[in-house]
């Protein structure tokens, strides 16, 4: 039952996550929260670490408990992963960090229901043994977390005139692009960008983001 | 078993019974492994979360009532017990605890030490009172609330009263500062589950900081409306916060006749009301029992 397949070189499973397969940019999922917390840079790193974690901490636990669930409960198990890390991660911060717990505490609880976590459990972590779900989860989590500082200083910049907080500029350039109709805008102008490089690059990324291969 | 990790599920029959027995197995052993873990990090991650919420509740509280680093602030906290058919009133102040009747009848009072006056913790406070008073059965002793007592010197400046309400989903806690003539100085929401962009909006100051200035008279009155907010009144209520209570009132006195009624948040009037009814409920209520335990403070 355990037939574990070849896991790519590393560098293949970290760039995949920030680049071929980016979890916002080329597989497109998990936008809601993508929208809705890059309203600054700071949000957007504090929710991408969380993400980071839980997604680190799923792909390795799920790829520890395959041997032993039947794989036709491995979606509630999943689930039930994720949502352990994601609680511990919401006790973790509000004991801890309780400023920034104010800031993106309801965000984290909503980690629970992220496609890119159990999506990265499902095609990856089911195959291959812990440490290349540790690669593969870190790749998928930077991703996920660049995309989010990415947008986040975009908006927060020309909405804002300001990055991390910091005001750079004497005015706000573009105040569209901090709403959520904004926010919108700001993750297609980065798609297209993604999309721009790849052509650059020889057109070699599959069509439709990928994200079957793993 | 017919299923392979990562291929599809082709065979659809129903599991036979040891399959159906390794699938509970399973599921479980993940379930324990839950429990050990998240358990674990309750009991280290709690006290911390819990002192968290004690210094944000101080801060808070200084905050509303504008007091010096000096200050001081003195919890008092209310309890009934069930006597017989009757109910007394138990309240637990810097100095004294004091045991009377509904109607403000004193039972007895007692002198409280200075290690219960200023622990830290609540539960250390209620075993305590609960020690004094000789509660026979639990069940006939209740915690009911409790307000902040903002002295400076050895003058009270202003209180504190925390409030419940029920909101959308479930309750909202709030705190609301008073100063001794029943005008409301401000309103800070601690605690609720309210929607983000809709009901969540109480905590902005455009709406808690409706309440500012309003006296007793006025908040007994007070109701909720669905008209847009004034755009010169939300510019004051936003400036409440920069600047002190009392220079904002000064400056912005005239204002509160022309908008003797709260705002309610665009799509949540639901929300708004549940805090308009929950201000106006510990304001009453607060009234009421100053009178009675105004001299044991």
């Amino acid at each position: 039952m355990s037939e574990h397949r070849t896991p790519p070189p590393v560098s293949t499973m970290l760039m995949r996550g920030l680049f071929e397969e980016n979890p916002i940019f080329r597989l497109a999922l998990s936008l809601c929260p993508a929208v809705a917390v890059t309203t600054a840079v700071k949000n957007g790193l504090m929710l991408g670490v969380a993400v980071l974690v839980v997604q680190v901490l799923s792909s390795m636990s799920g790829s520890l408990v395959k041997h032993i669930i039947n794989p036709k409960i491995r979606i509630p198990v999943f689930t039930l992963l994720i949502a352990i890390w994601v609680s511990a991660m919401d006790m973790i911060l509000a004991a801890y960090f309780a400023d920034i717990y104010q800031q993106v505490g309801l965000y984290v609880k909503l980690i629970v229901a992220f496609a890119i976590i159990i999506s990265r459990m499902e095609l990856f972590s089911m195959k291959h043994s812990v440490v290349p779900c540790f690669w593969d989860g870190l790749g998928m989590g930077l991703g996920f977390l660049v995309g989010l500082v990415l947008a986040g200083a975009f908006r927060e910049l020309l909405g804002s005139g300001s990055i991390y907080g910091i005001a750079v500029l004497p005015f706000k350039p573009l105040l569209l692009v901090v709403l959520p109709a904004g926010g919108f805008f700001t993750i297609g102008l980065i798609m297209a960008l993604f999309n721009w490089v790849d052509v650059k690059r020889g057109h070699k990324l599959p069509a439709g983001g990928g994200g079957a291969h793993g | 078993m017919t299923c392979v990790p990562g291929k599809p599920v082709v065979d659809q029959a129903p599991p036979s019974g040891r399959e159906m027995i390794v699938i509970a197995a399973g599921l479980t052993m993940v379930c324990l492994f839950a429990a050990m873990i998240l358990g674990g990090l309750y009991f280290f991650t709690q006290p911390a979360k819990e002192h968290n919420l004690h210094v944000r509740e101080e801060t808070m509280i200084r905050g509303l009532l504008g007091l010096t680093p000096q200050a001081r602030i003195q919890e008092v906290r209310r309890y009934l017990k069930r006597e017989g058919k009757d109910t007394q009133v138990i309240y637990l102040t810097g100095k004294k605890l004091a045991q009377l009747e509904l109607d403000g009848k004193e039972v007895a009072t007692l002198d409280v030490p200075n290690e219960v006056a200023t622990a830290g913790s609540a539960e250390e406070k209620d075993d305590w009172v609960k020690k004094q008073v000789k509660v026979a059965d639990p069940e006939h002793f209740k915690y009911a609330g409790r307000f902040f007592v903002g002295i400076e010197g050895t003058q009270p400046v202003g209180y504190v009263v925390e409030g419940i309400t029920l909101g959308f989903k479930t309750w909202i806690r709030f705190f609301m500062a008073i100063d001794s003539a029943f005008t409301i100085q401000g309103v800070e929401i601690i605690e609720h589950e309210e929607d983000p962009g809709l009901g969540a909006e109480i905590v902005q100051r455009y709406f808690k900081n409706q309440f500012a200035g309003r006296s007793f008279e006025d908040i007994e009155k007070i109701s909720v409306i669905k008209d847009p907010l004034p755009k010169d009144w939300q510019d004051a209520v936003e400036k409440l916060g920069d600047m002190p209570f009392r220079p904002w009132l000064e400056k912005h006195r005239d204002m509160l006749p022309k908008n003797p009624n709260i705002y309610a948040i665009t799509g949540s009037t639901i929300s708004s009301t549940a805090v308009t009814v929950g201000v106006k409920a510990a304001l009453g209520n607060f009234r009421k029992r100053m009178n009675i335990v105004g001299k044991y403070l």
